[in-house]
């Protein structure tokens, strides 16, 4: 215990960078905002908020660049040898890659849009790149303490990200209440913790893994650790009975905070909890029920309610409830095929979520949102791009084949019928034709509705344009070719990623 | 992909039915034009795709890919109440091919623990030749197996009788129909229906021949339900291309009856009678149409002596509809008969209910024809009606010819017909491949063909 730790520095290598890059974020708004003019540009706020989120983009790639290569490399590092709490393996490194790009998308998203909401502020950007810093370390903890640690530094700049519109009622209403809820599921979740500590005397997963093994499977706080600690999971992956914030929270949210969440805590959170399951397997008798009924019941409630929706923000919320119950029928399933379908529905649900997100952040304009769903009447008309985008997009979210979503929701429902899970499957399906009907409704006012008086936002800002291209291409690139494309895009293998990045764990 | 008679005489009405439906659009479709062809040609491409996949999972997608385009053009190009039609018949067919992926799932990996591969492909080319995969997994007993079988038939035969569509099925139907423009229309009924009989043909019957003779007395309940109901329905509409819709419930009845009679005369009749629906319907649909873009509505009160100002109209509309009903020389007679013939070797009852359906068929059909063709010219609007135009008539021409060419000389097709349908009658149980009846030889079908269905049907197991 006394000896130095010898640590090794690139096993939280991506997590340094981001917090290096949350610093000179901040310090550059600083000096921007006293300095009147920047190499010879007046530093008006939107050219500012520009720069720094393109500053944000590029530490993001740099993130992202580090993850995939050590990815492809299968390089694995620990920060602690003596005391494994951060594993930087493949894994991890596929978890963060998609985290990065996320959130590099979302902040290309950004910068448009808040000047459009007049609530264009330097420390956004901070914010989302230190919420970016807890999702990665949530993604790469191995130990109870850094799993909360994670939670907490990914959820506290977003509590203040939802409220970032201050003036906006709704948006203090969206902080607040995922503040209130967000703690209590954080506390929870650490309750939980420490029974598990009490019943296992560890609180490194591997070892409370070899404790369970070792005989105490049967103690009662052990069982009610692994409990609580799953609700505070479920608060996080808003998975029904613990879904209540989600709607309110996104919808308040300015879009763009809301398109961040809802990819990179599900990710962040899925991928830990799957960490997390891996150390209880040793219950997976008890665990199936549990699983098994969180995930019938997201996949209803998330799609029945999404039906009555009629504000897309709240829609895609719903739909996203929806979606955690399927990647829950994946983890549910805990074979390596269903952990790599966990992992390939992640990376496309970032593209297919980011770019619904993005077409409703290019409608907004006159400082609000246009996420009323008649407001997207007639764009077929007005913006057809945009209304062609959304369809794709929608289209992928449903799961219709030769789009990326169905090549992800196909992995899920093969996995679980492989292993005899037909029953839970039949009600997957079932309730993914729930939501067809609503998904369809967006492109049915598109496309058959006359255009209201109002002319939607006439052009589209570079970032934007740029982000919904590339998660268009995405979207159709990883529903026509999951695994293997033609010419010199050959060595784009995402499903093959997916499979390598859960082969550790078998 | 692959190609056998079955699916090549599918494939030939599909892109034979694709430009004449464009041609047929020339006035019809206004607004967004480009986006209409995309969507055509989009739809084109999955129905060809279907047609040609011998991948369950390929044939799953293609299957699937249809409904978009066909969900847009029913959608943006309609009638008044186009989004609730095509939100209807988007959600019937998904229903019924998302329990199809379950069951292509299930079989997927009941055939992996039986092989050790992973094979979505229909035809097993490892085996001597190209022959379609023979199913029969012999599971840990022939129970489990002939328990697991009807629940993936089920499945499967859930998906395509919602396609066909089949009787309790059938609501999407006349509202997707009514509301489609014409050429939705016709593509709908000329090339989607079929996807449905096709599945039945190609995966549902060879994959679960079993649990597919098990439910022969349903399904011909059904399909006679479908003949009798759908006419009688069709007989009260007020409404023409209603009543055209109702007539191909009816007339997919039809061919879901040749079928499940698992006999040769009746398969090879009800392939025949998928394409004459094609045909002889989508005409229909098209010169429904073509009075529409006329005078605005489709109520037969509304008409009344149009023979007068539309001889060439009312012409081509009586030929259309001899053809739907099945009079000799034309193609419905030869799809009919043979499917009549089928259906009483196997079920005398069955034939005689049939029968009583071209009946009803004729009846409502010539009552509507009557209605709207002949008499004096009451309504002042159809004084000034102008006759079809050089490029309407090129259209209907184009649809008349095979309509004679099958009624009359309908052997080439049958001939083509004959391999593809010996191998669906070797994949039937013995016990009702055997033809029960001697097979009948009035329509002088090739000599190869009469001998041939015996002998391996004796040599399966």
């Amino acid at each position: 215990m006394n000896a130095a730790p010898s640590l090794d520095f690139l096993g939280v290598a991506p997590m340094l960078v981001i917090a290096l890059g949350s610093m000179v974020v901040l310090m550059l708004e600083v000096s921007l905002a006293r300095a009147g003019s920047f190499l010879g540009r007046p530093a008006t706020g939107v050219w500012r908020g520009t720069l720094l989120a393109l500053v944000s983009v590029v530490f993001l790639g740099i993130v992202f660049g580090m993850s995939a290569h050590s990815f492809l490399a299968g390089s694995s590092h620990v920060f602690n040898l003596d005391h494994p709490m951060v594993r930087l393996d493949r894994f991890a490194n596929f978890g963060i890659a998609v985290i990065a790009m996320a959130s590099a998308l979302v902040c290309l998203l950004s910068f448009a849009y808040l000047s459009e909401l007049r609530i264009h502020h330097g420390e956004y950007y901070a914010l989302i790149l230190i919420a970016t810093l807890g999702t990665m370390l949530l993604v790469a903890a191995t130990d109870l303490l850094t799993i909360f640690l994670g939670i907490e530094l990914m959820s506290i700049p977003i509590y203040v990200l939802a409220g970032f519109d201050r003036r906006k009622l709704q948006s203090n209403e969206s902080a607040l209440k995922y503040f209130m809820i967000g703690s209590f599921a954080s506390a929870i979740l650490l309750y939980g913790m420490a029974l598990l500590y009490g019943a296992t005397g560890k609180t490194e997963l591997a070892a409370i893994r070899a404790a369970i093994e070792g005989g105490s499977a049967t103690n009662p706080l052990l069982v009610a650790g692994m409990g609580l600690a799953l609700v505070g999971f479920a608060f996080k992956v808003s998975s029904v009975p613990f879904h209540q914030w989600t709607p309110d929270v996104y919808e308040g949210a300015p879009t763009s905070v809301t398109a961040y969440m809802s990819v990179t805590v599900k990710t962040a959170a899925f991928v830990a909890l799957l960490r997390f399951l891996i150390a209880f397997e040793p219950l997976q008798e008890s665990l199936i029920a549990v699983l098994w009924w969180l995930s019938v019941l997201t996949m209803i409630v998330g799609n029945v309610m999404a039906v009555i929706q009629n504000n897309v923000k709240r829609l895609l919320a719903y739909s996203s409830i929806a979606h955690a119950g399927y990647l829950l029928l994946g983890l549910l399933v805990a074979t390596p095929e269903g952990y790599s379908a966990v992992l390939f529905y992640l990376l496309v649900y970032a593209f297919m979520n980011v770019g619904a997100f993005g077409v409703v952040i290019a409608l907004a304009q006159h400082g609000r949102d246009c996420d009323r769903i008649s407001d997207f009447a007639g764009l077929a008309q007005t913006r057809p791009g945009l209304a062609a985008l959304m369809t794709l997009f929608l289209l992928a979210l449903t799961g219709i084949p030769g789009t990326a979503g169905f090549v992800a929701k196909f992995m899920v429902f093969a996995a679980a019928v492989k292993e005899g899970y037909v029953g839970i499957t039949i009600i997957a399906v079932l309730t993914s034709l729930v939501s067809v009907y609503y998904y369809l409704r967006i492109p049915v006012v598109m496309y058959m509705r006359e255009a209201g008086e109002e002319e939607p936002r006439a052009e589209l800002s570079t970032g934007e344009m740029l982000v919904l291209a590339a998660c268009g291409f995405a979207v159709l690139f990883l529903g026509l070719f999951p695994n293997a494309a033609p010419g010199p895009l050959s060595g784009f293998r995402a499903l093959d990623w997916a499979r390598q990045s859960v082969a550790l764990f078998f | 992909m692959g190609i056998d008679g079955i699916s090549l005489v599918l494939v030939m009405l599909t892109t034979f039915l694709m430009p004449v439906v464009l041609a047929a659009s020339w006035t019809d479709i206004t607004r967004s034009i480009k986006s209409y062809f995309f969507f055509m040609l989009f739809l084109e491409t999955g129905m060809l795709g279907a047609f040609v996949s011998l991948n369950m999972f390929l044939f799953y997608i293609f299957w699937e890919v249809m409904l978009i385009p066909m969900y847009f053009i029913i959608g943006i190009w309609g009638g008044p109440r186009r989004i609730y039609a095509a939100i209807k018949f988007f959600l019937f067919t998904m229903f019924g091919s998302l329990l199809m992926l379950v069951a292509m799932l299930v079989l997927y990996y009941l055939y992996f623990d039986q092989f050790g591969a992973l094979n979505f492909d229909l035809v097993d080319v490892t085996g001597t030749g190209v022959a379609l995969l023979d199913t029969e997994i012999a599971l840990a007993g022939e129970d489990v197996w002939w328990k697991t079988q009807h629940w993936l038939f089920a499945a499967f035969a859930l998906a395509f009788a919602i396609k066909v569509p089949m009787v309790p099925f059938h609501t999407w139907l006349p509202d997707a129909h009514v509301e489609a423009p014409t050429a939705g229309s016709v593509v709908l009924a000329g090339v989607l229906l079929k996807m449905g009989t096709y599945g039945f043909l190609r995966f549902a019957v060879p994959l679960f021949p079993d649990a597919a003779v098990a439910a022969v007395p349903v399904i011909i309940t059904l399909s006679l339900i479908g003949i009798i109901y759908g006419s009688l329905v069709a007989m009260v509409q007020s409404d023409v291309k209603k009543l055209v819709a109702y007539s191909s419930v009816a007339h997919l009845g039809f061919v879901m009856l040749g079928m499940f009679a698992f006999n040769r005369e009746g398969l090879e009749g009800s392939v025949l009678q998928m394409v004459n629906h094609g045909l002889s319907t989508g005409a229909l649909f098209l010169l429904v149409g073509m009075i529409y873009e006329r005078r605005h509505t489709r109520e037969i009160g509304e008409f009344g002596g149009i023979a007068k100002p539309m001889p060439v109209f009312a012409a081509l509309f009586g030929i259309v509809t001899m053809s739907s009903i099945g009079l000799p020389m034309l193609n419905g007679f030869v799809g009919e008969f043979l499917i009549l013939l089928g259906a009483f070797a196997r079920s005398a009852v069955a034939g005689v209910l049939a029968t009583s359906g071209v009946v009803l068929a004729a009846a409502y059909m010539l009552w509507m024809y009557r209605r709207v063709f002949f008499g004096a010219v009451e309504n002042p609007e159809n004084r000034g009606l102008i006759d079809l135009d050089l490029r309407e008539k090129a259209v209907m021409l184009a649809m008349v010819i095979p309509i004679f060419w099958i009624g009359v000389y309908p052997n080439p097709l049958l001939r083509r017909l004959d391999g593809a349908v010996s191998e669906v009658m070797r994949q039937l149980p013995a016990s009702v491949s055997q033809p029960r009846a001697p097979a009948s030889d009035v329509l002088e079908s090739p000599p190869a063909a009469t001998d041939e269905p015996a002998e391996p049907a004796e040599a399966a197991p």
